[in-house]
């Protein structure tokens, strides 16, 4: 299945790193990605989408879990896209 | 003041009296700022054994542990300890060196990119980018470390910030959001107990990182509902409480197992449904609905789906969750089960049976001596067949298993508490990994007892090698050990051989009377197995008792 996420981050230099490392380590591909750093709230926004067998909460509980996400969007269900072929 | 001192200042601030580590290049300001005192040192003989220590020191009291080490080799042989901590959730700071501002990514001399090491092995780590947020990075550190479920947290700090001008200013803290109980959810959770025929606690390691064990002791009291542990949790129940059935899982005790898979409520507390402890997931507490505890919220329906979940403090819930449930021809059935599958002691001929001699050793030791095993066969004996009344006091590599934890975690739990008798439990596989920490032992005077359990084998490994891989024993045959009584005295460590039955009591006597550390060396025979054991990808009602 196929989820699109949107994370927003206190701005770090190693945020996106961490972010791509637990996608990676709890079995999620991702499929695109778009950072934006907003240097007047020092922020860092950034937009993806993943796929994955497994279901999408066990990636957004360890997300939420990183020191610095301010927020975390899902921003379409499991059921609504399927992963093309 | 300059930033390193700054460092030692902050460290006092947050009550640590105690660090372990190595000195090295990039971290040498640090060292000459500790050298003017307030913050003991004690010199570990490897980076990995000053992490093992602050573990040590860390679940021996409940307090942070912190250890310190260079930068490059220095920060790499760290990351196993930090890892360790990761799995078993101990609150560590690592502070390491790092070469200065201007030279981070030019490949400078033992520069190693620490912060991208660490990523996977802690729960957070910072590297300092200017002297004003020092403070503010060192307050942040001990917050993440102890607050929710605790971890390890490492800080990096480029040499030129250390010996530059501190600029003390600490920002204010993490907000820490109060939580108010969910009352519907405890009044559902109250609902299912009362119904429940067969309800089972199932206590993990977080009742004690949530010094929680007081208030499951009063639920397990008030409620009489049968209880079972997982290894970390070892201490948090009392060893003779009537309906618990010691450890569950790989090599649980047949009573917890069979007890699992019959129960009709799961009150897991703390506990993460790990693979050692689930056996084949699908088939784990097939009959059960399942209430799951725990304060990280990641941890719910990772691994079994449950009927309710409550993350909140276990200090908080567990009294609000307390009603007595109807169940006694459950209890008499798991009071059979208790007598029916007791561990069993008697053993043919003179060689010593490593059992019975943990178990004669948890019988004679002083009240609250505290274990620090290694890992391999002999950690599950312990486990399996020693017994302590506190979780500080069974210290054990339970989520990572980390070969060579139990002595250096000795070192920290004796520094911790230097009035009580601290015990190592190794075997010589283990022994082997982390032996230079003997020079520590003896650096300190520490008086660390060491029973160190030899079969000339990597037991563990042999073990499944003999089941499961046809008995072809690659790399695991010992032989060429060294002799460790002559090794121990080389560090004034004063030791004795015992391979008979007849010698036990009098060398347990000498082992635990001894002033200062002394080394037990006890040969056993290489064919001894860990019963029962669940086959790996075998639900745990399928343990086999035997090689036969």
């Amino acid at each position: 299945m196929i989820n699109a996420l949107t994370v927003e981050a206190k701005n770090s230099p190693e945020f996106l790193e961490r972010l791509l490392r637990v996608c990676r380590h709890r079995g999620f591909t991702i499929q695109s990605i778009n950072a934006e750093v907003n240097n007047t709230q020092h922020t860092t926004q950034i937009n993806l989408t993943v796929c994955s067998e497994r279901d999408i909460s066990l990636l957004t509980k360890q997300i939420d879990k990183v020191v610095g996400v301010i927020g975390l969007t899902l921003l379409q269900q499991p059921e609504n896209i399927k992963a093309s072929a | 003041m300059n930033g390193a001192h700054f460092v030692v200042q902050a460290l006092k601030e947050q009550n640590v009296t105690q660090v372990f580590g190595y000195p090295g290049g990039a971290i040498m300001p640090l060292y000459d700022a500790l050298y003017d005192g307030g913050v003991d040192h004690l010199l570990c003989r490897h980076e990995q054994g000053a992490a093992m220590a602050a573990i040590g020191y860390a679940r021996s009291t409940g307090k942070v542990g912190v250890c310190i080490a260079t930068s490059g080799p220095g920060a790499t042989n760290l990351i196993t300890g930090l890892a360790d901590a990761l799995l078993d959730s101990v609150p560590v700071i690592a502070i390491t060196g790092q070469v200065p501002t201007h030279l981070i990514g030019t490949d400078a001399f033992q520069e190693v990119d620490v912060l991208g090491l660490s990523l996977a092995c802690t729960k957070h780590s910072f590297m300092v980018q200017t002297a004003e947020e020092l403070g503010s990075v060192i307050e942040q550190a001990f917050e993440i470390a102890t607050t929710g479920r605790p971890g390890p947290v490492l800080i990096d700090i480029p040499k030129d910030i250390q010996v530059g001008p501190s600029v003390a200013h600490a920002l204010a803290k993490l907000m820490n959001t109060e939580k108010t109980l969910n009352i519907a959810a405890i009044d559902q959770a109250k609902t299912m107990i009362r119904a429940s025929q067969k309800p089972l606690i199932y206590v993990g390691g977080g009742v004690g990182m949530a010094n929680a064990v007081s208030e499951l002791r009063d639920l397990i009291a008030a409620t009489e509902i049968p209880s079972v542990c997982t290894l970390k949790a070892i201490g948090c129940i009392k060893h003779d409480s009537p309906y618990f059935m010691g450890m569950v899982g790989m090599h649980g005790s047949k009573a917890s197992n069979l007890a699992i898979q019959e129960c009709d409520l799961l009150i897991a507390i703390g506990a993460r449904f790990d693979d050692r402890v689930t056996g084949k997931l699908d088939e784990f507490a097939p009959n059960a609905k399942v209430i799951h505890l725990d304060i990280d919220a990641a941890e719910i329906d990772k691994l079994r789906q449950v009927t309710l979940s409550m993350t909140d403090d276990l200090k908080q819930v567990l009294p609000a969750i307390t009603i007595k449930p109807n169940i006694e021809q459950w209890q008499q059935h798991i009071a059979e089960m208790k007598v029916q599958h007791v561990s069993r002691y008697d053993h043919p001929g003179e060689p010593i049976f490593a059992p019975a001699l943990l178990r004669q050793l948890a019988q004679t030791m002083p009240a609250d001596t505290v274990i620090c095993s290694d890992v391999g066969q002999h950690q599950m004996w312990v486990a399996q067949h020693m017994f302590v009344d506190r979780p500080e006091n069974h210290i054990s590599s339970s989520g990572l298993g980390t070969m060579g934890f139990g002595v250096p975690a000795a070192v920290g739990a004796q520094v911790a508490r230097p009035n009580d008798t601290v015990i190592a439990v190794s075997g010589d596989g283990s022994f082997m990994m982390n032996v230079q920490e003997l020079g520590t032992i003896k650096r300190r005077k520490l008086p660390v007892k060491i029973l160190l359990i030899d079969n000339q084998r990597l037991g563990m490994v042999r073990q499944w090698q003999k089941l499961f891989f046809n008995g072809r024993y690659s790399e695991t045959i010992l032989t060429d050990n060294p002799d460790f009584v002559t090794l121990a005295s080389a560090f004034d460590i004063p030791g004795e051989t015992i391979a008979t039955k007849s010698q036990i009591d009098q060398a347990l006597q000498r082992l635990l009377n001894s002033d200062g550390p002394y080394l037990l060396h006890v040969s056993i025979s290489e064919e001894e197995n860990v019963w029962p054991l669940v086959p790996p990808g075998a639900p745990n009602d399928r343990m086999m008792e035997s090689v036969e």
